[in-house]
Order: structure tokens, then sequence, then C-alpha cells
């Protein structure tokens, strides 16, 4: 080994990131070459010296200025709508479609295709030779306007017929749609539970919660239709506290019946941000105070919360019902 | 009773990374929020060591959770998140040192201030002179003076260096964050230990 090696050496296993052989090599060098033993010194001194710039812990304030700094920059972000998340996904399936079988397999599938839509074509291009008066008729045929008052969403593809100016393009189109109906209607409900999740706007989230935690509370059938896990993720990720306060409310009927909701209601009370919304959680779980998960969590806050108008509720409520033996 | 915790912690302990990460993409805040949390202390902590200002550690913080925050969903699970979101810290820090670099190299005056005739290194080699505290060196100075030695290097190897030196990282986990290959980064490392070498024996 030479030195110049041997020195990069000492660098790397001074961070301990040299392979054993390697150190042993480096060693049996070191051992006869007195200049290097000096540059390993050397290195250590550096490394014993740079630790007295140290790795500080990071003061609490200026902690707590840049999370603060962060989250007033999130709020005032617009809300990612559903089609650029969609179109972000797209991206990603897409990019790891690169998975060289699928790639080849992918080639193959277009390669053939290609193969034998050129046959098709040539086939076509002759046949269209031989009735050319007929051809230009259909070329003469008037294009499809996009329909009124349509946003177009993107393009899906663009195909010129080869020797010609006709030009296919595939295009999706968002269109303005209008619903009237009953609160009972299905589609209806399939609509605000939509909304209830992915409307950008807080107002619109607001009084589809509110319309479906109404029907909850009214009875009005929302078991099996998935009314109250749009409740819930409402109640468990909406960024307003007015809609996941409706949330909870229309959520009250079934914390006696289903474990899930409970559980959605003891988390906000553990972890929302709001106290409204937590002093809230607290009465609706009165009539199950019995059930021993929502004592924990109750005894949980009543002690350790950091709200003292939390603590003096759940305390209430723990001193009317009798302690179980 | 347990000690309380925050609620992050708690959603931290529930829901595993990954499923953090999926309802961050689905465009969680709560979610995207527990990310930070889990990283924004190393964050800070880099960025800090690195560029040495409060100012500059809390734009770097701003700017790489916003930039994670816009391109969550680029993340393919392909590398890890430590490693992804790293990745944009780091290059966040290169051009800020980039910037201040270019800022420095205008005055271009290269002051010492105390011109005591020391050789830091033959010092510390020696063990005699640290237990000697006549000669023993204010431990505020000598940072000081590695933070200065830790500005002449190009701003990669200084990366290099603050990851490999300060943060504990391996190698193959530094080239991945900048891009490049474990060797390059050994090379990298290589010439900022010999540089800063040449600096802190070279204050006499």
């Amino acid at each position: 080994m030479n030195c110049e090696l041997a020195q990069e050496r000492i660098v790397t296993a001074a961070y301990g990131e040299l392979p054993d052989e390697q150190a042993h090599e480096l060693e049996r060098h070191l051992a006869g070459c007195a200049s290097c033993q000096a540059e390993r010194e050397q290195l250590r001194a550096l490394k014993l010296l740079a630790d007295a710039y140290p790795v500080a812990e990071v003061d609490a304030n200026l902690m707590a200025r840049s999370r603060l700094r962060l989250e007033e920059a999130l709020d005032a972000l617009p809300p990612m709508r559903w089609y650029e998340r969609l179109s972000q996904r797209t991206t990603n399936n897409f990019a790891s479609l690169q998975a060289a079988p699928v790639a080849a397999l992918l080639l193959l599938v277009a390669g053939a295709g290609v193969g034998s839509l050129g046959g098709f074509e040539l086939a076509q291009n002759r046949a269209a030779h031989a009735a050319a008066a007929q051809a230009a008729r259909v070329q003469a045929q008037p294009v499809a306007a996009p329909a009124e008052g349509a946003t177009i969403a993107n393009i899906s593809s663009i195909v010129r017929q080869p020797n010609s100016q006709m030009v296919e393009v595939r295009y999706n189109q968002v269109v303005p749609q209008r619903i009237a109906g009953s609160l009972n209607d299905p589609a209806i409900r399939q609509l605000l539970m939509l909304a209830s999740e992915n409307s950008a706007s807080a107002g619109v989230r607001d009084d589809s919660v509110g319309l479906l935690a109404a029907e909850c509370r009214a009875g009005h059938g929302c078991q099996a239709t998935g009314i109250r896990d749009a409740l819930m993720v409402a109640l468990r990720y909406d960024r307003n506290a007015g809609v996941r306060q409706k949330a909870l409310e229309g959520l009250e009927p079934y914390v006696a019946q289903d474990v899930r909701v409970r559980d959605a209601v003891l988390e906000a009370l553990l972890n929302d941000a709001d106290p409204r919304i937590r002093t809230a959680a607290i009465n609706i779980l009165e009539p199950v105070e019995a059930d021993t998960s929502v004592r924990q969590v109750l005894h949980t806050v009543a002690y350790s919360d950091r709200n003292p108008n939390i603590r003096t509720v759940s305390r209430q409520v723990l001193s009317r019902v009798p302690e179980i033996q | 009773m347990d000690k309380p915790k925050s609620a992050q912690e708690r959603m931290q302990a529930r829901a595993p990374e990954m499923e953090l990460i999926r309802e961050a993409q689905a465009g969680s805040r709560a979610a995207f929020d527990a990310l930070v949390r889990q990283y924004e202390h190393q964050v800070l902590r880099l960025a800090l060591h690195l560029t040495g200002s409060e100012h500059d550690a809390e734009d770097i913080y701003q700017e790489a959770f916003l930039k994670a925050y816009r391109y969550i969903g680029n993340f393919r699970f392909e590398c890890s998140f430590y490693t992804w979101i790293y990745r944009i810290v780091t290059n966040l820090c290169l051009d800020q040192m980039r910037r201040r670099k270019t800022r420095r190299e205008d005055h271009a005056v290269v002051t010492d201030r105390s011109g005591d005739e020391i050789d830091l290194l033959a010092n510390v080699s020696d063990d005699r002179s640290f237990s000697n505290p006549a000669r023993e060196l204010d431990r505020k100075v000598l940072g000081e003076r590695i933070q200065a030695a830790l500005t002449k290097l190009t701003p990669r190897e200084r990366m290099v260096f603050e990851l490999k030196h300060y943060q504990g990282l391996r190698l193959r986990t530094i080239g991945e964050m900048l891009n490049t290959t474990e060797e390059t980064a050994k090379n990298t490392l290589f010439r900022a230990t010999k540089k800063l070498r040449l600096q802190l024996a070279g204050l006499r």
C-alpha cells in the first residue's frame, strides 16, 4: 500500500467506514510508516478540535417560532384540488411502471399494435385511393365542438392520420351540473359525502357535514350508507373546527352502540385542537362512561389535560357516576 | 399514570410513517403535520449548525417543509422518507451557503482577531497542552475558529463533513442524499479533512 492510499483510508477508518480486511492492511502499513502515523495523529486531533463547535440542541424559542411561521404559511396555501392530487398520483403510477419487465412488455405490445395498425392503414390508404371522391366527402365532416360551458380538464391523446389534414384529439371535460332531490336520495347523499371530504371550500364542507349530521341525528338511516364513516373522517381530519363540531353532533346517537364511533370521539377528546370540541366530546361520552376505555380517557384528561376547563368538566362527569368496584 | 403525551406523539405512535405519508399524499394536513413533527428537530439542528445563523436556519426550515408539502405527491417510496426530506434540506442549505460564499468573497478580507501565536493542531496532539490550564484555549474562541475554518470549505465539502462528522451519517446515505456515489462522498470527505487540517495548522 502506498502512502496516498493509506492516507485516504486513515480518514475512512477514523469515521468507521473501512472494511475489516482493508483496516488490517492499513494497520500493517502504519506500523512501518512514521509519516502516515503522524497523519493519523493529525486527523485524530482534527476530530477532537472539530467537536469544539458542537451541534447544539435547538432552542425552544427558535423551534416554536419556526413552527408557527410554517403553520401560518401552510394555512395560507390553497388546499390542493382533488384533480391536482389525481394528476400527481397518475404521474407516479406511470413512473413506477419503469420496472424493466413491464416496460419491455409494454414496448412489445405497443410495437405489435403499431405494426398491425400500420398494415391496416396501408390497406386503408389503398382503398382510399380507389375511392378518392368518397374519402374527400368524409374529410369534409364538420368538427364537433366541445360542449357549451364546459372546461377542458386535459388532453389525453393527439393522433394525426398519416398523409392527411385529419387530427384526432381525445380530451376530458369538466361539465358543471346541478342536481336537486330529497336528502334520502342515495345520489344526493353520495354527493354530500364527497363534498364533506373533498371540497376546497370550508363553507361547502360545513354545509354537507351539517346536513349529513342532521340526517344521522334524525335517525334517517345512516347505517349502511357510509355517512357515519364520512362524519368520522370529517371529525378526525377536517381543518375547520366548525365542520368537526357538526360531525361530532351527527355522531352523537351512535356513541352508545358503535365502538368505532366511540373511538373517534375519544380521539377527538384527546387530540382535537379546539377546546370546545373536546368539551362537547366529553358530554357526548357521558352516557357510556361505564365503558372502561372511556373511563380511562376521561381519567387521563381529568388529571393531565392542559386546559383547566376540560379537567373540570371531565371530573364532573366522572364524579356523577359511582366508581365501579 | 403515564406521563401526558402531546397529541402529535400519540398520533405518531399509532400510525406508522408510511401510513402518514399516504394520508399526507391524499391531502391530509394532520398527517403532514405529524411528519413535520418527526423531522423538524433534525432539520433545524442541521440547518443551524451548517449556517451558524438562527435566521437562516429558520428560513431553511420554512422553505424545506413548504417544498415537502408541495411535492409530497411525488414521493414514491423508492428511498426512505428521511433521505427524501434530507435531500430537500441539504439542497436548500447548499444554495444558502453558495449565496453566502459569493457575498463574503466580495469583502475579501481575512481577519485574525486574536493574534495568538499558536498552532492549534500541534496543541491538541500534544496531550500536555490540554492539561495545562495556562495554555488551554477558551472553548468558545476555539469553536469560533473551527467555524471560520469550516467556512473556507466549498459548500459541498462543508456539507459532506457536516453530515459525516457532526450528524454521523453513513457515506452511502450521504451519497444518496447528495445525488452522488458513496465513492464521491468519500473523496469529498477526504478533501475536506485535508483542507481543514491545513486551515487549523495555518493559524499561527
